[in-house]
């Protein structure tokens, strides 16, 4: 290893730091000041209304994923398993079946993700040698108050367009 | 022992054996020389040139691994520069029109064009012209769909239909880039071996109808295991996987070499019988028809052999040494007539000189050691004097031609110990539910008296007990194959020096002279 | 016993029992909307009953329902169910008992007889805090050994271990305390502060004692359990500690109990160091004196309070983002004017005891009134620090618990023992 090793001094030795109670009371002095700071004037909290106020969601962000067509409608994916070897949460269960649309032999009949269980880590999205699928609907908030409905299915995902255009996603991903 | 030769490869000394050819015999000493077109079953043939290796001081200095015999003295080059940029050209050669389609080739994960481009190459594709389109999933026949574009013409399928099955379906047709596998028109590939071709093919280019699309080898666990399929005990992969939220689930049985039994191959019928424990099984245990936990399942059957006055038990020609001892000895206890009657497992005419034989029971050898009598007119008779027949996954009507008993069996109360639901069984007003092969482990005796031992693979979420623990639930001592040997060593002769942890991979022929060099 | 006797009796116990109790409604309110504030956020601002979020206090209403209607679970290991159940009831019951003896007011004298005004009247005072308070932590580790978890158990051993080390340079600056003061009586202490010190100071506690507050102060977070010395429920270590198998109602009970604790230590802090329920330079004798000037002051202040007020509830009751029909604007009119009728209310109630009622036995309530609403602005305070703290600093490690307690604060209050009495042998 050819890290420099840099010695810090260690901070804290004085005595009146060492006494600790005038660290506290300066530590003290400055959330007291964040306080009425807060008080006097409640628009300066950073702070995001979030349901009236919704975040604004960059190309970059990895939300709910969603399967891509090609310009005549055929379903990119070929059922080549790469996401689901990849996945770290196990969450994608693909059935694979023939496919006679010239695109490829091979494509999904059921290509399911289990939101429950998905970390929206990505790799799923860098293992895809199709572009195939996409984490760019922009969808951050996936509710539902059963099990069954958290499991994506592949209807739903052709279904969701993405939320950018093509040059901004493409800048976002590289 | 084989005569031993010292050679050097890339000037270091190896010991390998004499009369081997350079791939075979440094493969034991864990030197790979990389190959397409050599099979060990198939021989040589030359035609990849991907085995090329250099010899110092040689003459030719260059050679194909496959075709040069290893001799002493002999100075093998692998790592040199020259060595290396032949495979690199070879393989820049096959991958010239390959359709580079691993995310829809089955193939991938095993596919030994991937494994080498990974070691011996790793160089982009210099082409600049379109590729050349070869058709692609044709159907040849007994399942196997071929793919001409994959296909790196190593001749390994058209020299196993000639050599192997003799059947010759296969030939390369045209030169050049426009060559290709095919077979005759309207002449498909007819042989009860032919999805071994997809075994053998080093590359995508065979595919099986019955496996393609339906997993990934590499999510596959890949355990060994026995075919069940007939008497010759051809030596298996069970490449099984758990599903998220799913069964364990048997895709495909693949033929294990095992010189001594099976060669390099398996019939098709026994490869494509991993339907059938997948398939149909019995996991409930019903007593009257009504499901109930197998406790109370246990409690019936025992309350039954204890008030039956003339109980018989039937054992399976498929159930292991281990399983037909502890049945043994629990009829032994109840006092029960014992029988192996299994005539339907044979079906006569059905087997030929190669692999399949007539017998379709796995241990017919088995049940003749431990001396079970499975003799149609005994069978008959102490059917008719039973009040009870205790049937241990014995499948009567496995084929025609015990109609006659019917009536019998009918009059005769039953319990049926079954790991499938199938006629035989239904009738019975106990029924047990027990693994199937692929669920436990065991030792077989095949058609040549070898004596093989497998062990578990697969573990389904029914998870049925083994026939050695209803045993032991019915009141037996015996609780595992191992508290079965000394039992077992001590009956029958022919096993009394065999101790199963000693059992070779391949296994150990019964008889007088192997059974002192394997007791020992 | 006259009928006035049992009507202060009765006001009395419903003093001593109700403010602790509705101080706990205000203090998870304060530590809520305290905590975001330190932490620049906004705390709660959602809850509201038809639009009036009372600045998040019905946050606090609809906790209280979830936790009253939760299912009140007491798991199946758990073998000693009577100890289970007892033990939140002993923790909330022994923090609500020692607020009892603390005094809100100086001595009231009505109808010719004079009413302590206590909970329960009694001149132990200060032992009986010392006593109750020490016994709530069996509540504590009760509850942590009965939930037969370890985690509970870890947290029961955790709170014993850290009261038996507090529990000493508490009682010994209380020592240095008493030997200033002369009594164990609270009310008699309270009274005592109300003179001055050289003629100008007031001689609070603070400025007798200002190592043995230091200590106390100290000492009193770590008896009650707060950060930063929360070991005994270690969230982030120890799941919840001794409270982890505790739900619904029984939980809330270590709740409440956690919060009644924090306001009777406050309360008893700013009894014993901050000169109780006086008004700085205006002993009970010279409030009765200058009853009437000092009414008028009311009156002239309570209206550019309400000013004030009313401005910052305008300035920070809206939204801070585009929103149509903001129905926040709507609240804050309702606020304001609920505010303006209280200053007109109390201008009222001031004018009637200027022309009607001034001089005597009202002169004497309304400087109870006014001491008792002195008392609880200091309480109130005394809570924000706990406030705080709590959300300035981080947990102690439990090695430097033990070691502040017995390293540093124990020779400490032993140094301030002897520094006091010298001080008190030598000036007399």
């Amino acid at each position: 290893m050819g890290a420099k090793v840099r010695v810090v001094e260690r901070k804290g030795r004085t005595f009146l730091e060492q006494l600790y109670l005038l660290e506290v009371f300066k530590g003290m002095a400055v959330t007291l000041g964040h306080f009425f700071r807060n008080l006097l004037d409640n628009s300066r909290l950073y702070v995001r209304h979030y349901p009236e106020v919704r975040p604004e969601i960059s190309p970059r962000w990895r939300g709910r994923h969603r399967l891509t067509r090609h310009e005549d409608g055929t379903v990119k994916c070929v059922a080549c398993f790469m996401c689901q070897t990849n996945c770290p949460s196990n969450c994608i269960i693909i059935e694979a079946g023939e496919r006679f649309d010239g695109r490829s032999e091979k494509m999904p009949l059921r290509f399911d993700i289990d939101l429950l269980e998905c970390i929206y880590c990505g790799y799923c999205v860098e293992a895809c040698p199709m572009d195939a699928i996409r984490m760019d609907t922009g969808i951050f908030s996936v509710t539902s108050d059963n099990r069954e409905s958290m499991v994506l299915g592949l209807e739903e995902m052709l279904r969701t367009p993405g939320a950018f255009d093509e040059d901004s996603y493409q800048k976002g991903v590289r | 022992m084989a005569e031993m030769v010292k050679l050097f490869v890339n000037g270091q000394e190896v010991e390998v054996e004499a009369g081997k050819n350079l791939i075979d015999a440094l493969q034991v000493v864990g030197i790979e020389i990389p190959h397409f077109c050599y099979h060990p079953a198939l021989g040589a043939d030359g035609n990849c040139r991907m085995c090329l290796v250099g010899i110092e001081d040689g003459r030719p200095p260059l050679v194909p691994a496959c075709k040069t015999p290893a001799q002493p003295g002999m100075k093998v080059l692998l790592e040199d520069e020259k060595i290396k940029k032949i495979q690199r050209d070879i393989m820049e050669l096959e991958l010239i029109n390959h359709p580079v389609d691993c995310p829809v080739c089955d193939q991938a994960g095993e596919c030994t064009l991937q494994d080498y481009y990974m070691s011996y190459s790793q160089q982009d594709s210099r082409m600049n012209v379109e590729q050349v389109h070869k058709d692609k999933r044709l159907d040849f026949g007994c399942g196997v769909v071929h793919d001409q574009e994959r296909c790196v013409l190593c001749a390994r399928c058209v020299r196993f239909t000639r050599q192997i099955t003799k059947t010759g379906e296969l030939g390369i047709v045209n030169r050049s880039d426009q060559a290709r596998v095919t077979i005759f028109p309207g002449r498909p590939l007819a042989n009860r071996y032919a999805l071994n071709i997809v075994d053998i093919c080093p590359v995508g280019a065979m595919t099986s109808k019955d496996f393609r699309f339906r997993q990934r080898v590499w999510f596959l666990q890949k355990d060994p295991g026995i075919c069940h399929g007939c008497s010759t005990g051809c030596n298996i992969y069970i490449d099984h996987h758990r599903e998220k939220y799913g069964d364990d689930v048997i895709y495909r049985f693949r033929a294990r070499t095992n010189l001594q039994v099976n060669g390099y191959f398996i019939c098709d019928a026994g490869r494509l019988s991993y339907k059938t424990e997948n398939e149909n099984r019995q996991d409930r245990t019903l007593v009257d028809g009504v499901e109930v936990p197998l406790e109370r399942g246990i409690e019936a059957a025992l309350d039954k052999l204890n008030r039956a006055r003339k109980p018989l038990m039937l054992v399976s020609p498929d159930s292991t040494l281990e399983q037909l001892w502890a049945i043994k000895r629990i009829a032994t206890l109840y006092g029960a007539v014992l029988s192996g009657y299994s005539d339907a497992y044979v079906l006569a005419g059905d087997g030929d000189d190669y692999l399949i034989s007539d017998d379709k029971a796995a241990n017919r050898a088995g049940l003749q050691l431990l001396d079970i009598d499975s003799g149609k007119e005994s069978f008959a008779a102490a059917l008719a004097d039973a009040d009870l027949l205790v049937n241990f996954n014995n499948d009567l009507f496995f084929s025609p031609g015990n109609e006659d008993l019917q009536e019998a069996l009918e009059a005769t109360d039953q319990v049926s110990v079954c790991s499938h639901d199938r006629p035989a069984f239904s009738r019975a007003t106990v029924i047990l539910p027990c693994a199937s092969y692929s669920e436990y482990g065991g030792s077989i005796v095949n058609r040549n008296n070898v004596l093989q031992r497998f062990a578990r693979a697969v573990c389904r979420d029914a998870d049925p007990c083994d026939i050695i623990e209803i045993t032991r639930l019915l009141g037996g001592a015996i609780s595992d194959n191992a508290r079965a040997w000394p039992g077992l060593r001590q009956s029958v002769p022919a096993l009394s020096r065999i101790w199963p942890e000693r059992i070779p991979v391949e296994g150990v022929t019964l008889n007088s002279s192997e059974e002192t060099h394997v007791g020992a | 016993m006259s009928a006035l006797d049992i009507i202060m009796i009765l006001l009395r116990i419903a003093f001593g029992v109700l403010v602790p109790l509705s101080f706990v409604a205000v203090l998870v309110w304060m530590e809520r909307r305290g905590a975001a504030y330190f932490q620049d956020r906004s705390g709660p601002n959602r809850c509201n009953i038809m639009g009036f979020r009372a600045g998040g206090l019905v946050q606090n209403l609809a906790d209280a329902i979830k936790l009253v209607f939760k299912e009140d679970v007491v798991p199946g290991h758990i073998r000693h169910k009577f100890y289970f159940i007892l033990a939140p009831m002993l923790v909330f019951i022994t923090a609500l008992l020692c607020f009892a003896v603390i005094p809100f007011a100086d001595v009231l004298l009505v109808g010719g007889s004079s009413y302590i005004m206590q909970a329960i009247p009694t001149d132990i005072g200060i032992l009986w805090f010392l006593a109750i308070v020490g016994f709530g932590v069996y509540g504590i580790i009760l509850a942590g050994w009965s939930s037969h978890n370890k985690y509970g158990v870890l947290g029961g051993l955790r709170a014993a271990a850290q009261v038996i080390s507090y529990e000493i340079p508490m009682g010994l600056a209380l020592v240095s305390l008493l030997a200033v003061y002369g009594t164990v009586n609270l009310t008699e202490m309270a009274q005592y502060q109300g003179q001055l010190l050289f003629g100008f100071i007031p001689m609070w506690g603070v400025v007798l004692q200002p190592l043995g507050v230091i200590i106390f102060i100290v000492a009193a977070f770590a008896e009650t359990n707060r950060t930063p010395f929360d070991l005994a429920e270690g969230e982030s270590e120890i799941v919840a500690g001794f409270h982890v198998e505790y739900s619904s109602m029984k939980f809330a009970l270590f709740f409440m109990g956690e919060y009644v604790a924090m306001f009777v230590s406050s309360a008893l802090i700013v009894t014993l160091y901050f000169g109780s329920y006086q008004i700085p330079w205006l002993a009970t004798d010279t409030l009765l004196a200058y009853a009437r000037p000092v009414t008028v002051l009311l009156m002239i202040g309570l209206p550019v309070i309400g000013y004030f007020f009313g401005q910052w509830i305008k300035k920070n009751n809206s939204s801070h983002y585009r929103r149509e029909h903001d129905p926040r604007i709507r609240e804050t009119k309702v606020y304001i004017a609920l505010l303006w009728s209280l200053v007109v209310l109390l201008e009222v109630i001031c004018l009637g005891y200027l022309l009607f009622a001034a001089g005597g036995g009202a002169d004497r309530i309304l400087v109870a009134l006014l001491q008792i609403g002195t008392f609880l602005l200091k309480t109130f305070l005394m809570c924000f620090v706990y406030v705080w703290v709590r959300w300035t600093l981080p947990r102690f490690r439990y090695d430097q618990l033990q070691k502040i307690g017995w390293e540093k604060l124990l020779p400490l209050s032993l140094l301030n023992i002897f520094i006091t009495s010298a001080v008190i042998v030598a000036f007399g």
